[in-house]
Parts: structure tokens; sequence; C-alpha cells
């Protein structure tokens, strides 16, 4: 029996795809669905998505936040970012990341608090990008 | 009969008109293209998100507390009116607020995201609040205020539901208005946004949820309305390309056939001016014999 896998964007269905098991970054830890997991709806956060897809090799992608559900044999995930490891250039993130924190460190007395939290989290989430494409690379 | 000379100029003034309907079209066909893909792509993510934050509503029947889940007696409504920034397209504008007059609370506050109907609301007596302006790519940066206020009203109780009325993007040539409740979020409006009859029936009410039933709906729920707006909005944009597409392509050819009607005007006073001029030469000759 295989299991089901969507990803949707609001730009796109990213993947859409019969597969064997889905390693997802959980914001509790990585988590692993195989056929016959019982029906979860779980947080997920920034990080690696593998999976085995019936016919080929493994394949792995960067997830930003979102949200997982695991109904019977489908499983949906609901992102607003999904990058291939070639999709993601290291250059510009990287400056990206330190424009970001440059503004973080210096107006932090400036922002509201709820402007401090967006931004923190834009950073984690661009250094979780860095990370992946470093380890793809390597 | 008009001279030949304002024929001649009124035809001029014809095809210089139809020349911009046609640029219009052009323009407005290219930029329909990409509104109507982001707005059909945005359905299935929206769709997505509702038919997850359904099954945590089911699953969580009662113990769903969230601000923005509370029905609450007090406060006011907030309306928000999609209208366009420009017109010339059709009758989008003056049927949405035909409808926004019929069908919405005169005692409502009103918020408008595109200036055009602004003038049309106050001058009905409605109370408008606020308006904004989004270009048509979207961007976040422009809808943040709008969150914003929204969010500020709904939570410190000035506002108790949240309304959004918009033109839908059915086809090209067909958009309806539609009156839709952004906040609080109620099942019935989840059901319709997930646009899947099957999930209703069987209540499967045993999801395991991770990390803990708020956190989820704490995070899920400013996306979900967040995501709605956004999408309500990209509908309008859709919606109002194709009805501008349509309008000046109807307007081109309204251009041509008086340009034909003209033309054949211009040819007939011309027809008439050469036998008179005929006439009298020949008159003349007559009366020098």
């Amino acid at each position: 029996m295989a299991l089901h896998l969507k990803i949707i964007t609001p730009m796109r269905t990213a993947v859409d795809a019969d597969i064997h098991s889905v390693l997802v970054p959980s914001v509790q830890g990585e988590m692993e669905v195989l056929p016959d997991h019982a029906d979860i709806i779980a947080a997920i956060d920034n990080g690696e998505l593998v999976y085995r897809p019936v016919n080929g090799a493994p394949e792995s992608l960067f997830v930003g936040g979102g949200f997982l559900q695991v109904e019977g044999d489908l499983v949906m995930l609901v992102t607003d970012t999904v990058l291939k490891a070639e999709e993601i250039d290291s250059s510009s993130v990287e400056e990206a990341v330190a424009r970001a924190q440059e503004a973080y460190r210096n107006q932090s007395s400036v922002l509201s608090r709820e402007e401090q939290t967006h931004l923190a989290a834009a950073i984690a989430r661009q250094l979780a990008m860095l990370e992946f494409r470093r380890k793809k690379r390597a | 009969m008009a001279s030949l000379r304002d024929i001649k100029r009124r035809i001029k003034s014809v095809r210089n008109t139809s020349q911009i309907t046609k640029a219009m079209q052009m323009v407005a066909s290219a930029k329909m293209r990409r509104a109507q893909e982001l707005a059909l792509r945005g359905r299935t993510f929206m769709s997505a998100l509702a038919n997850v934050l359904k099954h945590l509503q089911d699953t969580l029947s009662e113990g769903a507390k969230s601000p923005f889940l509370e029905q609450r007696e007090k406060g006011k409504k907030l309306i928000i009116v999609v209208s366009t920034d420009r017109g010339l397209c059709g009758g989008l504008n003056s049927n949405l607020l035909k409808d926004v007059l019929q069908r919405c609370d005169a005692e409502a506050d009103y918020l408008t995201v595109g200036v055009k109907l602004n003038s049309q609301l106050t001058r009905c007596g409605r109370n408008l609040v606020a308006s904004f302006s989004i270009g048509d790519t979207v961007e976040e940066a422009e809808l943040k205020p709008i969150f914003q206020f929204i969010r500020k009203g709904f939570t410190d109780g000035t506002y108790n539901r949240v309304e959004v009325i918009y033109q839908k993007f059915i086809n090209v040539m067909v958009q309806r208005p539609e009156l839709m409740c952004l906040l609080p979020l109620a099942p019935e409006d989840l059901l319709k946004v997930a646009e899947q009859d099957d999930i209703e029936d069987d209540t499967n009410a045993n999801f395991l949820l991770e990390p803990s039933p708020k956190a989820l709906l704490d995070s899920i729920l400013p996306l979900f309305f967040g995501h709605q707006l956004v999408q309500m909005i990209l509908e309008g944009k859709a919606s109002e390309q194709s009805a501008r597409m349509v309008a000046m392509k109807a307007a081109t050819e309204n251009a041509k056939t008086l340009i034909g009607e003209l033309t054949l005007e211009y040819n007939k006073a011309r027809q008439t001016q050469i036998t008179n001029e005929l006439l009298e030469i020949t008159t003349a000759m007559k009366a020098m014999e």
C-alpha cells in the first residue's frame, strides 16, 4: 500500500505523487509518515523534507513552516515555501540574512514586538534554507 | 447634412478612441491571464488549508477557543468592499455597489480596497473608515496595513464581525458579487471554501494534534484569514481585468461600426457635393449658350 503526498503552496501544487514514506520536520522534531499512520494534524517547521516516491529515488526539498495533515493514505502538506536545493541561491540568501540580522540588531528598539518576531522568524527560515543548501552540496 | 469636414473630423476622433480602447484591451488581456492564474492557483491552497482547519475544528469541537472564532454580541460590523482603482471596466463596480447597498448593513463601518467606490459609498450615507489601494501584483507589504487594521479592530472588540464583498471570478464573461464572512470563522464558511462535499459527512474527529491544539489554532487561524483576504483580492483583480477586457473589446467593436457608418455618410456627402458642382457647371454652360 502506498501513500499519496500532496504539497500545496499558494502559488502551485509542488508535489502530487504516490510515495512509500515521507520524513517531515515537525516543530517537535523530525517525523516519518509511513503507510497506516494514525490521522494527525501537525505544525511543520522550516527544514528538510524527504520523500520516497513509489518509482524512483528519494527526493529532498526545503519546506517553510506550515501544516501537515495525514488522513487515511492522503498526506497533505500546506506550506508557503517549497524549494529544491538547486533553486536556492546561496549568495543572495546569505546577503538577505546579513541584511536582516543587521536590521534586527540596529533597530530592535524602533521595531514593534510583532515586527521583531516576524524578522526573527524570517532570519531563522533563511538560515534553515542555507543549512539545507550546504548539506545538499556536500 | 453635416459638412464634409465635420464628418471627417468625427471619423478621425472615433478612430483615435478605438486605438486607445484596443490598446487597453490588449493590456487588460495580458494582465488578466496573470491575475486569473494567481486567483485559480490560490484556490487550491485555500481549499487545502480550509480542509485542515475543518478537521482541526471537528477534533476540537467544544474546546476550540481563539479570539478569531469568538461570536460576540457587542461591537459593530466591518464590511470590506473590494472594488477597483480604475474605471473603464464595464458594469463591474456599479453591480458591486448595487449589491452592497442591497445586502449590507447601513450602520456598519466600511473599508474599501480600491478607491473607485469611495465617493458613491459616502454619498449613500455609508460610514467609510479606511481605504486602501493595492497594485496589480498584490504585494505582502501593501496588505500588511489592512491586516493590522482588521486584526486590531477585531481583537480589541470594536468590531464583532468582518465581512468581505467582492467580485468572484467565474469566467471571463461572468463575475458575481459575493459576500463572505471573514471573521469570526464559522464552520459553514469553511466548508464552502474547502469545496469538498465529502468531508462533512465523515466527521472524522480522531486526529492526533501536534504540538498542542492551542498552538495549532493560534498559528493556523491568522494564516487562514490572511490568505482568505488575499484570495478575495486576487479574485477581485482577475474580475477587474477580465471585465475591462470585455468592455474594451465591445468599445473597439462599436468604434468600428461607427467608423463604417460615418464613412458611408462621408461618401454620400461627397457624392452629393460633386453632383451639385456638376449641376452648377452645366447650368452655367446652358446659360452661356
